[in-house]
């Protein structure tokens, strides 16, 4: 893993119910998962190739070290999203295989 | 690319050391094995040598690797190839290794390619998985029927009516590359803008190949071989094209794929490996972004450091009389 860090790419509000998918169409890693209004990066899979952020149409993906002040929380919520719940997604390995998993953060949902 | 071809590598195949991966580690790692007098193969799946360097980032400068204040991924890449090339390594390039069976003395690895490789001893350097090219939502049954994904002989599409869909680098130089050859070349891409290096950009515009955008392929259609190609715009706009082949050049995923069922002990989809770079299979290492042990940073250079290590136990392993300090290259 590189740097110090908990999600190396982070998608943030502008994804909600949007969800154009731009960005797993060029994700290498295949680590772009869809939520139910938005989707999330899986931090451990990723590889920061940094190729999701310019095809986002919503501009909705920054770099960690580059989030605006009031998108910060999304790191968090990013990182989360696969290690919360009763049966957490952890790293399957995949978006593809997994599909769409059709809940959201709580934080995101509400 | 480097296209060093799997020409001459038979389906059957008898070597010390087998390599999976040739990225930057296993490159290496052949050089090294080389040098400790090994008779090694390198099987990738994808059709030339780089991993992740060739595949994700060829033009970016790297850095932090020794000895090179700042190099071109490609360049890089190069070097590694040259280096390893003294000891001769068998290439096995668009061969992705799916078993590794045991046989007592030896391991013996199948690939999807057919190849059969008896080795003595396998080191794993398959950094985040095989890569694999993105499909085309529709028409997959034609592959090898006219669509395909990699064009390694250009000269075999020669006098077609050729349609390539992406729009990324890989894309712009095949239509770039085809123009003078084929009879005719469509380039489609399903957004505006292409994800590309401007220079090609300018010269796909100037040359004579049709561009197509936003344009989404439809259809395939044909018997038995790929004859036409529907695409349409996201307005409605159906164009029908000749096509004798598709290129989709979509990029690539990286899927860790076989390696998760070769019984080796993982650890967050990395291979566990101890201080010697052994896995818990026996006459089975890894080394490069697949390995993990406490303190794992994945990095080239530390690749490299790891692809050394490993080799040099194998080398202790396969013969014993061998110490698992090799001497120095300098003294050779
Ligand atoms: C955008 C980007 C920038 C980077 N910048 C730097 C940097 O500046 N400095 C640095 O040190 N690192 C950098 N890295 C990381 C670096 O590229 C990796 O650490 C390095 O490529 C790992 O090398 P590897 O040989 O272990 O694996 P890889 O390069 O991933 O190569 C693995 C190869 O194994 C093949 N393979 C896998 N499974 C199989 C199978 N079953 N059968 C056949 N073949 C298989 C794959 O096709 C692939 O070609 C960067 C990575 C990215 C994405
Ligand atoms: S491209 Fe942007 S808006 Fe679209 S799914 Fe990805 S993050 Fe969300
Ligand atoms: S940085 Fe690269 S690997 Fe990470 S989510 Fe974006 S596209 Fe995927």
């Amino acid at each position: 893993m590189k740097g110090n860090k908990l999600v190396p790419y982070v998608i943030t509000q502008a994804c909600v119910d949007v969800m154009d998918k731009s960005c797993m169409e060029e994700c290498p890693a295949d680590c772009i998962y869809e939520g139910d209004r938005m989707l999330y990066i899986q931090p451990d899979e990723c590889v920061e190739c940094g190729r999701c952020e310019p095809v986002c149409p919503q501009i909705s993906i920054f770099h960690h070290e580059d989030l605006p002040e009031e998108s910060k929380g999304f790191e968090r919520i990013n990182a989360e999203f696969f290690t919360l719940g009763t049966d957490p997604l952890g790293s399957p390995g995949g978006a593809r295989k997994v599909g769409r998993v059709g809940h959201d953060h709580p934080e995101v949902g509400a | 690319m480097t296209g060093l071809a799997a020409a001459g590598a038979g389906p059957e195949l008898s070597v010390d050391l087998l390599i999976i991966g040739a990225g930057p580690t296993g490159l290496y790692g052949a050089y090294y094995a080389g040098f400790r007098g090994m008779s090694v193969a390198v099987a990738d799946a994808l059709p030339a040598v780089g991993g992740q360097i060739a595949a994700l980032y060829p033009e970016k400068l790297i850095y932090d690797v020794a000895g090179f204040p700042a190099v071109r991924g490609q360049d890089l890449v190069d070097r590694l190839a040259e280096q390893a090339w003294r000891w001769n390594p068998t290439y096995l390039l668009g061969h992705g290794v799916t078993r590794l069976d045991e046989t007592g003395e030896s391991i013996v690895a199948t690939t999807d390619a057919g190849a059969r490789i008896t080795a003595g001893a396998v080191l794993v350097c398959g950094g985040i998985g095989n890569f694999i090219p993105r499909e085309l939502p529709v028409g997959s049954e034609y592959l090898d029927r006219g669509l395909r994904y990699f064009v390694p002989r250009l000269h075999e599409l020669a006098g077609q009516d050729v349609v390539v869909v992406g729009g990324g680098d890989s894309a712009l130089d095949w239509a770039l590359s085809l123009e003078s050859l084929a009879s005719s070349v469509t380039l489609v891409h399903r957004r505006t803008r292409f994800r590309a290096h401007e220079r090609s950009v300018e010269q796909v515009h100037a040359s004579s190949v049709r561009v197509l955008t936003p344009y989404e392929v439809e259809k395939i259609s044909g018997d038995g071989t790929v004859s036409e190609i529907v695409v349409a715009s996201s307005d409605g706009d159906r164009i029908t094209l000749p096509a004798q082949s598709v290129v989709a050049a979509l990029g690539f995923i990286a899927d860790l794929g076989p390696i998760e069922q070769w019984g080796l002990e993982l650890r967050r989809r990395r291979i566990l490996v101890d201080r010697t770079m052994r896995t818990n299979r026996e006459r089975v290492f890894a080394a490069g972004d697949i390995s993990d042990f406490d303190g794992k940073v994945s990095l080239i250079s530390i690749g490299f450091g790891e692809a050394a290590l490993a080799v040099n136990h194998i080398a202790a392993l396969l013969d014993p009389a061998c110490s698992v300090t090799p001497g120095h290259s300098s003294d050779a």
